[in-house]
């Protein structure tokens, strides 16, 4: 059941483009999907062609049949395509499922089918434990993925890998997976990317100029939010020295289910709400305490969740807006904001 | 001494100097405090409605949903449900309530669950993890809307992670 008054039924299907996009519709040139393609690409600042790109986060779809969450994912796909500038491509940034059950990932496939633009996926925890990513690699490809658009460099890893530790306990795959549900789980290890991503990285990048606007996808953030709900990446440091020669690095992840932003050296980080429920602000100080949202009404069962777009500019730089399912925003977000 | 104020006397001051008289033997042959085996003891009973309290929270007793959800999906650690704040007015009852009720409709709404008797123990153990959790938050009116934090969980159940050393450049 969705709750929504007529004004924000009015927002809803009245999203316009915003932050002085270009009217020029793209085509999905370049976004090929589960191929890397820096060879063609065009990097450098200036040879950035406006567009747009749009994030959903966070769906946890589970089994039962007509789950709310199965309807919040579908407004959340209605919004996207109803905005009058259509993105690019969409990117979700993990957690599709919540069990990480084949028919929990299918339906999530099914519902992001309606988009209009291309799809984009990484895996978050919820996706992977069960099977280590073989039902999310059937639905969604590869997890771990780069690729240029007019000008930009995307980057998609998967950073919630952690040591095995179910081997020796003698785990079944659920009991595995049964670890990963709390979000204060006690999991014997802190999430990451892990050597060989790290090293796919570095290779990945080596050939592009400093001036190559990147962007970085990841389910948490490349920073040390708060490690009690994994709301890090253990080797954030290495991710960032490897990207450290750019002058502006993008980072984008879910997992927070919150509005959240910081800013270390040349990189800029944005969490985004999730379309299943909200998480509040962990017990820690924020640097930028302006980009919270506000407390959810737990009375209204779409308030605290949303998506977002991003308008990448002709400079490089970028333009988020959130895009709310209810009046969750602070002034100072509520309007967008640069990255 | 007049005979009337002699008489005020013995009515009113005597059985008041026993009064006091008492409340000193009381005082004095009060019972020792608890023995360390029986804080133990006490602490440990706690100590299990809290952990009763963290397993329903997580999803322990399944007819307080029908729809896979639990408590700690929206409130790991009991983030954002301050205990503290209740009774206090909340919209969807549109008068002042416990914090039970709003446990209740919680299981009976988001989760879609069979709400519990109030004064169950499972009710108490739910009650007991999350004010567990926010010992020492000061006792306040909660507003609404406002963005609220959660407690500092040292004591809890979970993990606290080592940072990775990047923070914040502000």
């Amino acid at each position: 059941m969705t709750v929504r008054s007529d004004a924000q039924r009015r927002k809803f299907l009245g999203l316009t483009g915003k932050a002085g996009l270009s009217t020029f519709v793209a085509q999905a040139v370049g976004v090929n999907l589960g191929v890397v393609t820096v060879a063609t690409a065009q990097t450098g600042r200036r040879a950035v062609t406006p567009f747009r790109f749009a994030i959903i986060s966070d769906p946890h779809l589970y089994s039962h049949v007509n789950h709310v969450f199965d309807q919040h994912l579908e407004d959340a796909v209605a919004q996207v395509n109803a905005m009058t500038t259509q993105p690019d491509f969409v990117l979700v940034t993990g957690d599709v499922s919540h069990h990480g059950e084949a028919d929990q990932l299918a339906k999530g496939k099914r519902i992001l089918s309606k988009l209009k633009a291309p799809l984009r996926v990484i895996p978050g925890e919820h996706d992977w434990y069960l099977d280590m990513g073989a039902a999310y690699r059937a639905n969604f490809g590869s997890e771990t993925w780069s690729f240029n658009l007019k000008g930009v460099h995307f980057i998609g890893l998967n950073s919630i890998l952690v040591p095995d530790f179910w081997t020796a306990a003698k785990l079944t795959p659920a009991q595995r997976r049964d670890w990963f549900m709390p979000l204060n789980s006690p999991v014997p290890g802190v999430w990451g990317v892990h050597e060989q991503q790290l090293e796919w990285l570095r290779k990945d990048v080596a050939r592009l100029s400093p001036d190559t606007p990147v962007v970085i996808f990841t389910h948490s953030p490349l920073w040390d939010y708060y490690p009690r709900w994994n709301f890090q990446v253990s080797d954030s440091r290495e991710v960032r020295d490897i990207l450290g020669k750019f002058v502006n690095v993008m980072a984008y992840h879910g997992h927070v289910h919150h509005t959240v932003y910081n800013k270390i050296g040349n990189l800029t980080s944005v969490g985004t709400m999730s379309t299943s429920w909200p998480w509040p602000y962990p017990p820690v100080e924020l640097p930028y305490p302006e980009f919270q949202q506000f407390r959810a009404d737990p009375s209204n069962t779409m308030d605290g969740m949303g998506t977002a777009s991003v308008s990448m500019a002709a400079d490089g730089g970028g333009f988020v807006q959130y895009e709310p399912f209810a009046d969750s925003l602070q002034p100072a977000i509520k309007n967008g904001f640069k990255v | 001494m007049t005979p009337r104020k002699k008489m005020w006397l013995k009515i009113v001051a005597v059985p008041v100097s026993a009064l006091f008289l008492l409340a000193t033997v009381t005082q004095v042959t009060a019972r020792e405090p608890f023995t360390p085996a029986e804080l133990k003891a006490k602490d440990d009973m706690l100590l299990a409605s809290v952990k009763r309290g963290f397993d329903l929270w997580y999803g322990g007793r399944a007819d307080m949903a029908n729809n896979g959800l639990a408590c700690a999906n929206c409130h790991p650690d009991a983030a954002a449900t301050n205990p503290q704040t209740f009774p206090k007015f909340l919209p969807m009852f549109n008068k002042v309530v416990t914090y039970r009720s709003m446990v209740n409709w919680c299981i009976e709404m988001p989760q879609g669950g069979k709400a519990l008797d109030a004064n169950s123990d499972d009710m108490t153990a739910l009650e007991a993890y999350s004010f567990y959790l926010h010992r020492g938050v000061p006792i306040e009116t909660g507003l609404v809307t406002r963005q609220t934090s959660g407690p500092k969980p040292t004591n809890a159940r979970g993990f606290a992670t080592q940072g990775t050393g990047i923070g914040f450049d502000k």
